[in-house]
């Protein structure tokens, strides 16, 4: 399937940005449904989508690159979890600024080391490694904290997840230097090619001379480290934090990548769809609160978008396949 | 390939037998009969589900619906029997036929449209949970007859009845994925599949009956379940498809398709289960019992891994 | 092979060994059937203040009264289908008596009903059983809903006026308490309160984030809103940090059950007022009290008081051991608190 694509001629720009562009042609088409209701399109309703949506498109970028390297994070909740109790340790310690937003970045990162070391040199599939680890990290921050909410947190730290940059709040400068650096990455160094390259096709990619096993740690560790800083905006947010955070948070974000057009098998895609696609959840689900959808239907109706978006997505791609 | 499978299989038995000596070590309560029945009763509705995971594991798709068709057919059968005043028997048989309904739409839109199961899986898992919900308005419903839960509480020669029934679903299924020309079509999709096109297997037709299968077994699952707790509730089956798939994949099917067998299935589901059961009683607490368990996942299989690189 | 073999069994020894350091660090290991009265307590869940408070009350009693082997573990998740297996479990081991916060008031009745077959006593505490089919001797009783679902009502109406528009962010759309918890507050609010109006009911599960956005969203889909109920310990806080963060501190009232410590910060800055809770210490405390009387035969049916330790005389009703009413946690009582 994988090989189909990639031999085929040269993508138009229509075709190399399509998928991108007919989510972005959703979100527009939903916020014209929803913007039909009072108060949604307020400035100041918009500027909470964006600031909510911040975690999880910082989250869906790193998971792009892991799934772009043709790999999969079932425990990207848990490390959120691990990660913010992280952050709120160090926040609680007095620790200067720049150690609260390293300290949960070194963790996660640390703990995508392990993923990646796990996946690529003992050849465990990801899915496998990450799901085990999702058991392991979830069973060992309730043993660690027994489940405390931390408290009593510095100003400084909610600096990073209600203060304002130029009358930008930080979360969303944050979500947009990351999409920014990470498409960067992906589209203008070799090591964006090489993920793409062992995404597609990690023999071929072998035979060409790059060190398949290096490029997908390195991609777990940057993945890794992006779940820290998706963890430090996720808590700064708030008061106290929660020690058991994020649950489910790995299949949100992951939708918000195939919805977003990334090629689940791994090859194809960009962070620009995945951020898109991160922004669509969020407006769905603020949405359906705003058209005062029935509480019981609301996840059906999430799933059914979802499930359109892709299938709309898909049978484009046929029509333009043929 | 096919001359391998047994070993891992061997592989697995040692190491339960090795887990059971040591758990045996840890509590001498662990290796009686008592203990040993409850936890296959246990591990029953999970192993049920992961019959079918690994016929879709080894196609080389997955299925995250399955627990949310455990919700949505537990109500099916629930407001059949409760609201529409239908017989029990009748109400379970429908709800049967409610989950295989939620299979096939899975397995339509991955044939018919090509999208990728994990997508689609995801989707409906959030879509079917939804149904169950929305159509039940999240309350729950009690009071089953006696008769129903036998199939769940009831015992038949001092082995549980739904133990029986996962036995000979096991025992269909492997004859079904080693003895029949149609298990041998659903290996070759999974190992490799323009290939299988090319042989002239009907692969989507084989998909469709695998993904259907999934959630007819689910919704098996979903009537033992009901009959086990004696309550229907939308919430039922929450997180089965991790523990489903912990299960074939610790049993060694491989992820990404062409090999696998539900014997392994099997042995790791007891594996899961005698390891918690063992560490229960031992007064381990849950929270540590969690953490063993996805070590022992990771453990298993690079275990495996480093065996086959051994062997060459 | 053989080095496959080796080391999977090196590695078992391994999780083999942790298990043991693991049982003797918790100081449980005495066997039962000695002198010492085993006890197993289960909480819903382990890992939320709320449970973690209640283990420190039981560990206290048990401390107390000394001839107690207290044994307290229970699923990391709220599930009822995790806590048979620990039934299961205990009852092979024969404890004396196991209590249990209930998930599932039907479906973790036959596994109780085998306990008490096989000679064990069974009580429940936090949330009861079916007593008829589970066999239960007795159930330690914290607050019904009907006193908790009045409270909360009667401070929201004298908080927020009794014609007010509010809202309701609760757990998961399934889960037990909070919805008989609604349904009694629906009641009430029918009866004594005609004009309040209940707008929306959101399920933000057990995610902060979503009831911190849930709660945003609420207030602005209904700008007139003048009170959110937070019911429970994840809800309340992310609740209460929505409004304040919205600017409507004192505007809107948030009312709700939650463990005292986690709400401390709102309380002091005004954004909530009353925090109302039964204390949870006292509730694991006396747990183990009636335990250790049901198994000594001291506590039995008939029975109209009962005397337990620093808690005095508590009262008996029928098979329900009753903790008193709801207490409520304001700006100047909260720091006597540390759960």
């Amino acid at each position: 399937m994988t090989s189909e694509r990639i031999s085929s001629p040269r993508p138009t720009a229509w075709r190399q940005y399509g998928r991108e562009m007919s989510v972005g042609v959703f979100l527009l088409l939903l916020l014209a449904y929803f913007g039909t209701t009072p108060g949604f399109l307020q400035a100041s309703n918009l500027r909470d989508i964006l600031i909510n949506a911040a975690p999880l498109t910082i989250a869906a970028c790193g998971m792009s690159m892991v799934i772009i390297a043709g790999m999969i994070d079932i425990s990207a909740g848990s490390v959120l979890a691990v990660c913010a109790v992280v952050a709120g340790l160090t926040a609680k310690s007095g620790a200067p600024l720049a150690l609260i937003v390293l300290l949960p970045m070194l963790a996660g990162a640390a703990i995508g080391a392990v993923n990646g070391w796990l996946v690529a040199y003992l050849r465990i599939p990801a899915i496998i490694v990450t799901l085990g680890m999702m058991s392991v990290l979830r069973g060992g921050i309730i043993w660690y904290t027994r489940g405390e909410w931390i408290g009593n947190l510095p100003p400084s730290f909610s600096a990073v997840g209600r203060g304002e940059v130029g009358g930008i709040p930080v979360p969303v400068l944050l979500a947009m230097g990351v999409v920014l650096l990470t498409a960067l990455l992906l589209a203008r160094t070799p090591l964006g090619r090489h993920i793409y390259a062992v995404g597609g096709n990690p023999v071929a990619a072998g035979r060409m001379g790059i060190s398949v096993r290096r490029v997908l740690w390195l991609v777990f560790v940057l993945h890794g480290a992006l779940l820290g800083l998706s963890a430090l905006v996720y808590a700064s947010r708030f008061s106290v934090i929660q020690s058991n955070a994020g649950a489910g948070f790995e299949l949100l974000a992951i939708s918000a990548v195939v919805v977003g057009g990334v090629n689940i098998f791994g090859g194809q895609g960009t962070v620009w769809g995945s951020a898109v696609g991160a922004l669509l959840l969020q407006v769905i689900s603020t949405g359906l609160i705003f058209r005062r959808v029935s509480e019981y239907w609301a996840p059906s109706v999430q799933g059914a978008l979802v499930l359109l978006a892709v299938v709309a997505d898909a049978l484009r791609t046929r029509r333009l396949g043929r | 390939m096919r001359v391998r499978l047994p070993r891992r299989e061997a592989v697995l038995l040692i190491l339960l037998a090795v887990e059971m000596a040591a758990m045996q070590s840890l509590s001498p309560l662990f290796l009686t009969a008592d203990n040993l029945i409850e936890v296959v009763r246990q591990s029953a509705e999970i192993g049920l589900i992961a019959l079918a995971m690994t016929l879709v594991i080894i196609t080389a798709g997955i299925d995250l619906s399955v627990g949310s068709v455990v919700g949505l057919s537990i109500m099916v059968m629930g407001m059949l029997w409760e609201d529409a005043g239908l017989p029990i028997a009748v109400s379970a048989l429908l709800a049967l036929l409610a989950g295989t309904l939620c299979g096939v739409f899975n397995g339509a839109l991955i044939t018919a449209v090509g999208i990728p199961p994990l997508i689609v899986t995801l989707a409906t898992m959030a879509g079917f949970r939804g149904i169950a919900l929305g159509m039940s308005q999240a309350r729950s419903i009690r009071n089953f007859p006696e008769g129903f839960l036998w199939l769940g509480q009831g015992y038949v020669l001092g082995i549980p009845v739904q133990v029986w029934v996962l036995a000979v679903c096991a025992l269909l299924f492997h004859i079904a994925l080693t003895r029949t020309a149609w298990g041998r079509s659903v290996f070759s999709i999974g190992a490799n599949e323009p290939a299988a096109r090319l042989s002239g297997i009907a692969v989507n037709r084989l998909k469709r009956q695998v993904y259907a299968l999934s959630g007819f077994m689910s919704a098996l699952s979903a009537v033992v379940y009901a009959a086990h707790v004696s309550v229907a509730k939308p919430d039922a089956g929450l997180g089965f498809e991790l523990t489903a798939i912990t299960a074939v994949v610790l049993g060694g099917t491989a992820v990404s398709g062409g090999e696998g067998g539900v014997l392994g299935t099997l042995i790791a589901l007891l594996m899961v289960g005698f390891l918690r059961s063992g560490l229960t009683l031992a007064r381990v607490p849950s929270e540590a019992q969690d953490m063993m368990v996805g070590l022992l996942l990771i453990l298993v299989v690079a275990i495996d891994r480093w065996s086959r690189k051994e062997k060459g | 092979m053989r080095t496959v073999v080796l080391i999977a069994a090196g590695v078992l020894l391994l999780l083999a060994a942790c298990g043991r350091k693991q049982t003797s660090t918790t100081g449980t290991t005495t066997a039962p059937g000695g002198t010492k009265l085993v006890v197993a307590v289960m909480p819903k869940l382990k890992g939320i203040d709320y449970f973690n408070a209640v283990e420190r009350g039981a560990r206290e009693a048990a401390q107390e009264l000394g001839n107690i082997d207290l044994t307290y573990d229970g699923p990391t998740e709220g599930k009822v289908d995790l806590q048979i297996p620990f039934i299961e479990s205990w009852t092979l081991q024969k404890v004396n008596v196991i209590a249990v916060a209930c998930n599932d008031p039907d479906a973790i009745s036959p596994a109780l009903k085998r306990a008490r077959d096989k000679g064990v006593h069974v009580i429940t505490y936090d949330a009861d059983a079916n007593a008829e089919k589970s066999g239960r001797e007795f159930f330690v009783n914290q607050a019904t809903f009907e006193d908790i679902g009045r409270a909360l009502v009667d401070e929201m109406a004298s908080q927020a006026g009794e014609d007010a528009k509010v809202a309701i962010v609760s757990s998961s759309p399934t889960a037990p308490n909070q919805n008989a918890w609604i349904a009694v507050m629906k009641r009430y609010m029918a009866e004594k309160y005609p004009k309040m109006q209940i707008v929306t009911v959101q399920y933000p599960e057990e995610d902060q984030g979503r009831a911190f956005s849930m709660t945003q969203d609420i207030l602005k889909t209904y700008p007139d809103v003048k009170g959110v109920f937070g019911l429970s310990s994840v809800a309340f806080p992310g609740a209460a940090d929505a409004v304040r963060q919205a600017g409507k501190s004192g505007k809107v009232a948030v009312v709700g059950l939650s463990t005292p410590k986690s709400m401390k910060e709102f309380v002091k800055d005004g954004t909530v007022k009353t925090v109302i809770l039964w204390n949870p210490v006292d509730l694991g405390y006396l747990t183990v009290y009636v335990a250790k009387a049901v198994a000594e035969g001291t506590l039995k049916p008939g029975v109209t008081e009962f005397e337990a330790g620093r808690l005095g005389k508590v009262k008996v009703e029928g098979d329900q051991v009753l903790l008193g009413p709801p207490m409520k946690f304001t700006r100047e009582n909260i720091d006597q608190y540390d759960f």
